[in-house]
């Protein structure tokens, strides 16, 4: 087994440690994915349309923003400037593979690059700084993003099929904000990350009646600028971040 | 209205994919400005919290909810639950639970 330590992993034998890594993921994905198909049809998109934005956009937090902003008629230059804002954090992830990935051929790159979600990107930038690197060692993002796709796809589409089966009383729209609750109490240790929370939740709920249902871009931007302005002015008691 | 969604689909997955994508175009630079990656890190709580405070507090008429609001009682159980276990699938479960357990009681 181990004649050789610097033995190159195989390109299947990265892929499936790919898939493995991203498996446990997983548990979180299948509701949520379900829960977006829900949300899709009852936002009065199209099954068709439903489907295929868990492919166009693939990014569960801004498939069920967009959902919401659809439902609400939203014009569309809110709408792509929300999802842009929503989905801009790709560009860091992409950002920090480029010293993994930068030499492989175009295909690839365009490739890999779609399948750079956060769960996939979480999964794989552990292994590409962890491990001893190989020439091999794409195969893992193909396979942890791979996987995460085939789940969301076949997740969303049981959403879609379930959904007309579900009773409007269980309230199952308020999953969202649950798992969203999930994700930012264990972003805020740091004093100016809670005042951004605390001032785009409050923005959020003062502007709700503004027009054009541009609340969630206005909160977010206020978020943004008072977290960087929190950091900037107030004294570093705590440890800076990275 | 639904041609106009396919539109609206499209312009998002460009734009989408352009932040995924443009950095490893090899287009950019690098390195990412420092003012640019500083907002990048708030932009997660940024956009997450309106939509947790407005699922709780928005009622599905646009009304404001402050009292006898079971999605607030429901949300604090989670977030109880999210800080211990940090799990997704334990938040959504306590939280869902525990918003039809008080819907079914009071």
């Amino acid at each position: 087994m181990s004649e050789n330590m610097s033995q190159t992993r195989t390109k299947s034998q990265e892929f499936v440690s790919g898939l493995l890594d991203e498996l446990p993921l997983q548990a979180g994905i299948i509701p949520f994915g379900m829960v977006y198909g829900i949300l899709g049809i009852e936002s009065g998109m199209t099954v068709w349309q439903t489907f295929l934005l868990s492919s166009v956009l693939f990014g569960g937090a801004s498939q069920i923003v967009f959902t919401q902003l659809i439902s609400s008629s939203t014009p569309p230059a809110i709408i792509v400037s929300t999802i842009g804002a929503i989905n801009a954090r790709h560009l860091l992830y992409s950002t920090s593979m480029l010293g993994y990935l930068s030499h492989l051929p175009l295909r690839w790159r365009v490739l890999l690059a779609y399948l750079l979600t956060d769960e996939a990107y979480a999964v794989s930038i552990r292994r590409f700084s962890e491990r001893p690197h190989n020439a091999n060692m794409h195969y893992h993002l193909l396979g942890s993003g791979l996987l995460l796709f085939s789940v969301w796809q076949a997740s969303t589409l049981a959403g879609i099929i379930l959904g007309a089966a579900i009773p409007a009383q269980l309230e199952l729209g308020f999953a969202i904000p649950l798992s969203f609750l999930a994700i930012v109490l264990p972003l805020l240790k740091m004093r100016a990350e809670i005042i951004a929370a605390i001032i785009a939740g409050s923005v959020a709920l003062i502007s709700q009646g503004l027009p054009f249902n541009s609340w969630l871009l206005l909160a977010a931007i206020s978020g943004i600028i008072a977290g960087i302005m929190a950091e900037k002015y107030l004294p570093h008691s705590e440890q800076e971040n990275r | 209205m639904h041609e106009m969604i396919w539109w609206i689909m499209i312009c998002c997955g460009l734009i989408t994919f352009a932040a995924r994508f443009l950095p490893l175009s090899g287009l950019l630079p690098d390195e990412l400005p420092a003012g640019v990656k500083r907002a990048m890190h708030y932009v997660p709580i940024a956009v997450l919290t309106p939509i947790i405070v407005s699922g709780i507090f928005i009622a599905d008429d646009g009304s404001f909810m402050l009292t006898d609001n079971m999605r607030l009682y429901a949300a604090i159980i989670a977030a109880a639950i999210a800080i211990f276990t940090r799990s997704i699938l334990a938040t959504l479960i306590a939280g869902l639970s525990s918003l039809w357990l008080l819907n079914f009681l009071l």
